[in-house]
């Protein structure tokens, strides 16, 4: 093993002894976070309000067309009933390891994960977002990869055009001009191809470090990560310099998520957290098969099951 | 709390409407737009807040501390509560000496709920110091800070908030510099923010100058009975009613999901769908009432496991941390308020107050236990709407009288449904200043 390695190893398991040994005690912690930015924050409300009012007006005139269309005899979708709606217990086998795992999640969160990525959201906005465009930009390979094989040509198009325009005009990836050229980011990866073909989402897994998931959404990640490593753009996948992009990467993804552990103070957020992760995979499951019509659900069976 | 306060008025409100012939739901006596009989429009304002272009003018950017505190009195953690060992609490400081604006949570929350973002941004750009804190029945507080463990009394709850924010003042960084404190809350944070002012009046270890209650409850108990009633009549008492609602809107998300261009179930979706998930009073009063027993859950698996009770957990044999919850989880949502009342509330401080009896705990859980203090102190503000839904008529009619002049009442809003808009925190901003001269009654 070479010596960056041993020297990237040396911190993950003190990082590790910390999230396990959690913190000295003190009578009061500080944590600096970035400034909140109301007047900013309140405009975009507005304007998404208004993006999405817009929205469904559209989508009110497209229903219209469409039920014109059906009368002439147009094939559309069944709708969803609530008859259909899983039951709301969800398939946990491994549940005693997956709260063990989630515990190790919050502990590591808040000892050192957050706290690293709450201090490199106070770096200047254009450089994390050159940071962010460019490991997203990485990962519309995995996309032409994955909607490939999902047979949705046209969303591979888009996803390769994203990545061409972004790797030349936005230089490398550091920018991302595609969305501004109607092309909008919309990344997808091996666990949804596993769901277009038809698997269920199996048990609910907490993957350590990384969160929620299900067999299948595991199994998707190890898949996607290992064609990339395969591929090895830009050089980063092997080599000394992958311990520290991926680092970043992971950093990066971190900052850009909204979530603090257990700021819910509940002992149900485990149970909770599960409950909608589960159903937002199974809604996204029927989005893929739009034209069938979804069985119907035994309530006997978890979800996800 | 806030939850189960909206619960209350819609408890009223889905009765009154849905069962008018029902001899238990008194008929509105005063005409106009009367409280406790809240509209359709009042339900949605409570549900949606309020319109981000009604917000009042807010700052570019607020500079926010969080402060994590271990406070020397908490009592031993139950194992399924590991992580809520410290009390967090939000500062945003001037760098300048400035007043300190304490914000005292709604039911069930914390410290940095959306409601409270907006209050501190405007108070912040009003020249404040603004210390934003959780409500004293968030399990983040039970567990740091509650010398019981069993929340939801006003005037223990109180002291418990008085005692904290003696150790937060003593904590600040130092180049803090306070000119004059004043308290603000919503909701119930609005009554407990009332109480740790009076509380003040005796210790002077503070010397709180104003208080500002914002849509505040008058009778917590009374309304409890409003609640466990709006939860039965629009959800049922069984899980049936529970699954029948979920069921409805998990139909709903999924069609409006695979009608939709998207690869994913985002935030824009979510709030797209969400504007037009709920579409009837019963389905809007169910969703409040729901969220209200949530809250309720974290409340009643607190106070059992403090209490020693035993209602839904053995105190010999407590979960421990890798322990499913999803049983206790099933249990608990089917409890009502008066059930937590009954067995676990009322059974803890009627063993530890001599003399004290069910009637005597729900009278000094009431505003009136201060209000000697509302009437003679020209320091305390109440702003509300005509058509909240956590008040009775009887009980605006109440804050009308106590507070004179000191009291704003807005005709629309419902519970905190025009919390930030320009009136409320304009008016907000008189108060807090001094400058307020007489509402619109």
């Amino acid at each position: 093993m070479r010596h960056g390695r041993l020297e990237w190893l040396g911190f993950v398991s003190g990082a590790l002894l910390i999230a396990l040994g959690g913190c000295a005690s003190q009578t009061v912690v500080f944590h600096h976070l970035p400034p909140e930015t109301p007047a900013a924050d309140n405009a975009a409300d507005i304007a998404r309000m208004q993006r999405l009012a817009a929205a469904a007006a559209q989508a009110r005139k497209e229903k219209a067309q469409a039920a014109g269309e059906q009368a002439a005899g147009a094939e559309s979708a069944p709708p969803v009933t609530p008859a259909e709606a899983p039951p709301m217990k969800t398939y946990d086998p491994w549940g005693r390891l997956n709260r063990f795992t989630y515990r190790f999640n919050a502990r590591f969160d808040e000892a050192l994960f957050f706290p690293v990525a709450n201090s490199y959201r106070r770096l200047p906005s254009p450089m994390r977002a050159g940071v962010h465009n460019f490991f997203g930009n990485i990962a519309e390979i995995d996309s032409v990869i994955n909607y490939t094989l999902q047979g949705r040509l046209g969303r591979m198009v888009r996803s390769l055009g994203r990545f061409v325009i972004n790797s030349t005009i936005g230089i490398g990836g550091l920018f991302d001009p595609a969305t501004p050229m109607r092309l909008p980011k919309a990344p997808t990866g091996f666990g949804t191809t596993l769901a277009k073909y038809g698997m269920h989402p199996g048990p609910y897994l907490v993957i350590p470090f990384y969160g929620p998931s299900t067999l299948r959404g595991g199994i998707g990640l190890a898949a996607d990560y290992g064609a990339l490593y395969v591929i090895d753009p830009a050089w980063i996948y092997r080599g000394d310099q992958s311990w520290g992009l991926g680092v970043l990467n992971a950093v990066d993804q971190r900052a850009s998520i909204d979530f603090r552990y257990y700021a819910s103070g509940s002992p149900f957020e485990y149970e909770t957290i599960q409950f909608l992760y589960v159903r937002k995979l199974l809604i996204e499951d029927a989005g893929l098969h739009r034209q069938k019509r979804l069985p119907q659900a035994d309530p006997n069976v978890p979800a996800g099951e | 709390m806030i939850q189960f306060l909206f619960a209350l008025a819609l408890a009223a409100l889905g009765l009154c409407q849905a069962h008018a012939e029902d001899a238990s739901i008194p008929a509105p006596a005063a005409p106009g737009p009367a409280t406790g009989l809240a509209d359709s429009a009042a339900l949605r304002a409570t549900v949606y807040g309020t319109p981000p272009q009604d917000i009042a003018p807010l700052p570019a950017k607020v500079p926010l501390l969080e402060m994590d505190l271990d406070l020397p009195w908490r009592r031993p953690i139950p194992a399924v509560f590991w992580f809520d060992k410290r009390l967090r609490v939000w500062l945003s400081a001037q760098e300048k000496p400035a007043p300190l604006a304490i914000v005292i949570s709604g039911t069930g929350s914390d410290g940095n709920t959306a409601k409270l973002a907006t209050l501190r941004a405007v108070l912040y750009g009003a020249g404040y110091h603004v210390l934003t804190m959780p409500s004293p029945t968030f399990p983040g507080f039970i567990v740091s800070t509650s010398s019981t463990g069993v929340a939801g009394d006003l005037h223990q709850d109180g002291k418990d908030l008085y005692a904290a924010i003696g150790v937060i003042i003593a904590h600040l960084p130092q180049q803090v510099k306070i000119t004059d404190i004043d308290v603000l809350g919503y909701s119930l944070g609005g009554a407990n923010a009332a109480i740790v002012k009076s509380i003040d009046a005796q210790q002077h270890k503070l010397n709180i100058h104003r208080a500002v209650m914002i849509n505040p409850p008058v009778s917590l108990f009374a309304s409890v009975g409003r609640l466990d009633k709006l939860f039965a009549r629009t959800l049922g008492n069984s899980d049936a009613g529970i699954e029948r609602f979920y069921q409805q809107l998990y139909a709903e998300l999924a069609n409006q999901y695979r009608a939709s261009d998207r690869v994913e179930l985002d935030e824009d979706f979510l709030l797209g769908a969400a504007a037009s998930a709920l579409k009837t009073d019963t389905q809007f009063s169910a969703a409040i009432a729901l969220t209200f027993r949530i809250a309720l859950m974290n409340v009643f698996l607190a106070g059992d496991l403090y209490s020693g009770a035993g209602v839904v957990v053995d105190p010999r044999h407590p979960p421990g941390v890798d322990d499913s919850l999803e049983e206790i989880s099933l249990t608990l949502r089917t409890k009502t308020f008066a059930e937590y009342f009954s067995r676990i509330f009322a059974p803890y401080y009627l063993k530890r107050r001599p003399g004290s009896t069910v009637e005597t705990l729900v009278a000094d859980n009431r505003l009136d236990v201060i209000g000697d203090q509302l009437r003679g102190n020209g320091d305390y503000y109440v702003q509300t709407n005509s058509d909240d839904l956590i008040l009775d008529k009887a009980e605006l009619d109440w804050l009308k009288t106590t507070l004179g002049q000191r009291i704003v009442v807005y005709d629309h809003g419902g519970h905190l449904g025009n919390l930030g808009d320009r009136q409320q925190v304009a008016d907000m901003l008189d108060m807090l200043a001094g400058r307020w001269h007489g509402g619109a009654q």
